[in-house]
């Protein structure tokens, strides 16, 4: 029978491993081969029994049952729930009031559908640069994008840590604009208690099945403060014929997923703020930063390298992360880039096709859009000197194997000569001039 | 709060007969824990392609999370974009019409049809050999599966491979894995991406398609 439990049992790590030889140069992997496999979403009785009980019953309301639960549970007034993630971020868009050639300020970093969703609105995505420390959109870098034409400031809560919200609504609050956010990786995470896809006018968050909360594969929920904006997104949906609808398989699963959802914040959470007090400990690395009264969702752990050592002079910082990313894995840590290539250079905003003959960005009043990758300084350093935990962190990752991750951080900090030597043999481009390397 | 219909094509129930069947696929595939579309060992679209290949002797085969966003491929592979003039079946369904118009494309008399339809769900299941094969000439088949009852599904078959590439980029993730996503690196401008909709299929939908589609013959035996 095919199943994807995991009948490995992981050894308690020891510290004396730090100190062994690297596993790239023929020495033990602190977590062997069979012992990397991370299972999420995890699957129980509870979702079998829950198809049961819901393929009973009519779609409409299972699906209505999911949407009530779980909007109640982020705290907003309205909800749609739909088949993605980028058609939850276009109906957040068209309750915002946004209109074909409306500008939307949006962070240069982020999952591509952020930004294709507002093309979908029919609006032109303007991109902004990202705080070098949160990795979210820069507040200082708004208001000199701001134009007549501007609707949308739309912050993304990348990896799970919140936007600045406070600042970004004071800048809607001055210019009259409508605040949008991208809650994708998002789940739980909250700013003063108040969780995110709450915050703002309107969200839009994935539901897909590599979040924290995952439902049966594939959806996306949209949340609405105000009544006229929830109605506008279903009239849209009703003008354009567009077919966002949720299948009931998927948010059948999302009901009984969502009961367990405080579990897997909590293990991952705890697992998380452990990892981060272990990297600060070290030289070669810092976890993410964490502003006071924001709760992290870390649906993905950025880490920081210290590309500034001594040891590391004259070595290019995208090289010195390749061979930290290299020594990891052989390690058995799967450290990422996840996205590497800030989305204004994506292929779909260099060519501006759009829905063909280059609409929405032919309504574009300006020459020439701001896609430069000299515009996002920000971004392309984190990209430089940062790597990513996806899966393996998303996981309630046993304590055994937290631990093995922790120890394999701890020996590359105790072997940074050994990573500058093999970092200066390396020859690679920048990241963003090339496929992003996966763990 | 009232029930929130959010499309015009309401979904129907599972048949009752069909539970078991349904509930078991269901379970299988979640007790394999793949249940994300991107995943590499995902085996349940694959399977669903493969079988409608098959069926319909199509060469590709595009799954799509909805009944548009396969019209939306079936157009955009044939560069019908915004701009573009169309002619649809006498018959197409006032959603088609408005979805068509709010993609851009101007809809007049008069053209080669721009694709053709079949509706399937449980009544006509047992039928869709005979009806592929009278489409067999057809060069963009879109056939909508939500009359099955397990949520927005269709597909696009064609025997064309320009069509069949643009209309898989149309699709984020559609034509890419997670190391290439970020680029979307192409060599021909032609098939290169414009806007993009996440139209993925998610597996436990398209496991219940497919097992519904291998057991057509078998709808009264029990």
């Amino acid at each position: 029978m095919k199943t994807d439990f995991n009948h490995y049992l992981l050894d308690i790590p020891e510290e004396t491993w730090a100190y062994e030889e690297l596993a790239i140069d023929g020495g033990r992997a602190v977590l062997p081969r069979e012992g990397r496999k991370t299972t999420f979403p995890n699957i129980t009785k509870e979702d079998v029994l829950q198809m049961l009980i819901s393929i009973q019953k009519q779609p409409e309301e299972v699906i209505q049952e999911f949407t009530d639960q779980y909007r109640q549970y982020v705290g907003a007034n309205y909800a749609i729930s739909t088949a993605s993630g980028t058609s939850s971020l276009h109906l957040a868009l068209i309750g915002a009031g946004i209109e074909p050639g409306d500008e939307v300020i949006l962070p240069a970093f982020t999952f591509i559908a952020t930004a294709q969703a507002v093309v979908a609105a029919k609006g032109i995505p303007i991109f902004a640069d990202v705080d070098p420390q949160t990795y979210c959109l820069d507040v200082t870098q708004i208001e000199k994008l701001i134009t007549p034409r501007t609707k949308v400031i739309m912050p993304v809560h990348v990896h799970g840590l919140p936007a600045n919200i406070e600042a970004i609504q004071q800048i809607c609050n001055q210019y009259q604009l409508k605040l949008v956010e991208d809650a994708s990786h998002a789940h739980s995470a909250s700013i003063n208690g108040q969780l995110c896809g709450s915050l703002g006018d309107t969200a839009g968050q994935s539901l897909m099945a590599d979040k924290n909360f995952p439902v049966g594969g594939e959806g996306g929920i949209a949340f609405f403060k105000k009544e006229e904006d929830y109605q506008r997104a279903l009239n849209f949906l009703q003008d354009s014929g567009i077919d966002y609808d949720i299948s009931w398989i998927a948010a059948a699963f999302g009901i009984s997923q969502l009961e367990r959802l405080p579990y897997y914040d909590a293990i991952r959470q705890r697992n998380a703020q452990h990892l981060i007090r272990t990297l600060n400990q070290t030289t070669l690395f810092q976890g993410p930063y964490i502003p006071e009264g924001y709760k992290h969702s870390f649906n993905m752990f950025r880490l920081q390298i210290n590309v500034n050592l001594p040891a590391f002079a004259g070595i290019p910082p995208y090289q010195v992360k390749e061979a930290i990313q290299t020594i990891l894995m052989e390690e058995g840590v799967f450290a990422r880039e996840w996205q590497n290539v800030p989305i204004p250079r994506h292929l779909p905003f260099i060519n501006q096709k759009g829905f063909g003959n280059q609409y929405p960005f032919s309504l574009y009043q300006e020459d020439e859009l701001p896609y430069g990758l000299e515009h996002f300084p920000n971004t392309l350093e984190m990209l430089n000197t940062t790597l990513a935990i996806c899966r393996e962190l998303r996981s309630p990752v046993e304590y055994e194997k937290l631990l093995s991750y922790e120890l394999a951080f701890k020996k590359l900090d105790q072997n940074i000569e050994k990573i500058a030597t093999f970092a200066r043999t390396l020859n690679v481009q920048p990241p963003y001039e090339r496929d992003a390397r996966l763990g | 709060m009232s029930l929130a219909k959010i499309s015009e094509q309401a979904p129907q129930k599972v048949s009752q007969k069909d539970y078991f069947s349904i509930s078991f696929v269901l379970a299988r595939v979640l007790n394999t824990g793949i249940i994300m579309s991107i995943e590499k060992n995902e085996k349940e679209l694959k399977g669903l392609e493969s079988t409608l290949s098959k069926l319909s002797g199509k060469k590709y085969v595009t799954l799509y999370n909805s009944f548009t966003a396969a019209i939306h491929g079936a157009l955009w592979g044939q560069d019908i974009v915004h701009g573009s003039q169309a002619t649809l079946a006498h018959s197409a369904a006032p959603q088609e019409r408005k979805f068509a118009q709010w993609l851009g494309i101007e809809l007049i008399e008069g053209l080669d049809q721009a694709y053709t339809v079949i509706d399937i769900d449980w009544q006509n299941l047992k039928d869709i050999d005979t009806l592929l094969k009278q489409h067999s000439q057809d060069k963009a088949i879109v056939v909508n599966f939500t009359g099955l009852s397990f949520g927005p599904v269709a597909t696009l078959l064609t025997n064309e491979e320009p069509l069949y590439k643009k209309s898989e980029r149309l699709k984020i993730f559609g034509a890419f894995d997670l190391r290439t996503m970020w680029t979307q690196t192409e060599q021909e401008f032609e098939i290169q991406p414009g806007v993009q909709f996440n139209y993925r299929l998610s597996p436990l939908v398209g496991a219940c398609v497919k097992l519904s589609l291998l057991r057509r013959d078998k709808q009264d035996e029990d």
